[in-house]
């Protein structure tokens, strides 16, 4: 699973790497150097051609938006794995809480009913079978 | 039915994301992205918002840019002769950051074999000396945040099975 992004993020750290030192040549040029900066200059172009094939490599990955938002403010994106996973949890919690409720009331509820309507409730269980404790 | 997958069943167990939040929760998670990518260059911690590298603008607004990779020829190069010269401070790259320890090697020895030919004398020692005044205060920045970060409580986090009665498959 991981393979797959190897030669990406390989390819991708070459690409950044070539923009750092044409950035490096830029900043304060010397005519001598014109040739090195053409060749980086045509290396960003293989570059972006390298990081375009592994596209269908990698064509069934999703990445959810909402991570984004977090690069976009300079945040470490796994928070929001983090913060996902967080939340299901506490979610879960919730759910399991209320359905722990709703099944105690539940038998709460058939026990005093078959103190008051024990035919009619004997008819229910019949028809319902029998559940099981909670 | 009582066969059906509910919130009373353990999720994370279900589907086998124990390790994973144990990984993401059960230890601190750094808060910066520059801890996230420590080797990429440049002041990535800031918004995308500021120079205009947010992704979010690439989602609203994707460039209109056509689907071949042609390498630049002899004519369109022209249009790169550059004039000589250092370029003037507010366009200076001086916020991209050397790479850091681990990759110092291999920018040396990248540079002999680099086509670009040596600088002079009394340049290089300039810029590396700007480059070290650079660091130190980055650095003493860091290590200051870094010291900050340790002095905080670690977030208590819940146990996994905490919630359940009885244990799923």
């Amino acid at each position: 699973m991981a393979e797959k992004f190897d030669s990406l993020e390989e390819h991708l750290e070459k690409f950044v790497e070539n923009i750092r030192q044409l950035g490096i040549i830029v900043s304060d040029f010397q005519p001598s150097s014109q040739a090195g900066l053409n060749q980086k200059l045509n290396f960003m172009v293989t570059g972006l051609q390298d990081i375009d094939k592994c596209r269908q490599q990698l064509h069934d990955i999703s990445v959810p938006l909402e991570v984004f938002e977090y690069i976009d403010q300079g945040r470490n994106p796994q928070l929001y794995t983090k913060e996902c996973l967080e939340r299901a949890l506490a979610k879960n919690e919730q759910v399991k809480g209320k359905i722990d409720t709703m099944k105690k009331f539940k038998s709460l509820l058939i026990q005093e009913l078959t103190k008051v309507f024990p035919e009619d409730m004997a008819k229910y269980k019949a028809v319902r079978g029998e559940d099981p404790p909670p | 039915g009582t066969t059906e997958l509910t919130g009373s069943t353990n999720l994370i167990t279900h589907y086998n994301l124990e390790h994973a939040y144990n990984k993401f929760c059960g230890k601190k998670v750094k808060e910066k992205l520059s801890n996230f990518l420590p080797d990429l260059p440049g002041m990535i911690d800031l918004p995308g918002s500021h120079d205009n590298s947010s992704l979010r603008s690439l989602i609203e607004k994707p460039p209109i840019c056509s689907s071949s990779f042609t390498p630049l020829t002899g004519t369109t190069l022209t249009g790169f002769r550059l004039h000589a010269g250092p370029l003037p401070e507010q366009c200076r790259l001086m916020h991209i950051q050397p790479p850091k320890k681990k990759n110092k090697h291999k920018h040396k020895q990248s540079r002999t074999q680099d086509p670009v030919p040596p600088e002079t004398p009394s340049d290089s020692d300039h810029k590396k000396k700007k480059k070290k005044k650079e660091e130190d205060p980055e650095r003493k920045r860091k290590k200051k945040e870094k010291k900050k970060k340790k002095n905080r409580h670690s977030p208590e986090h819940p146990g996994v099975g905490s919630s359940q009665a009885s244990s799923s498959s």
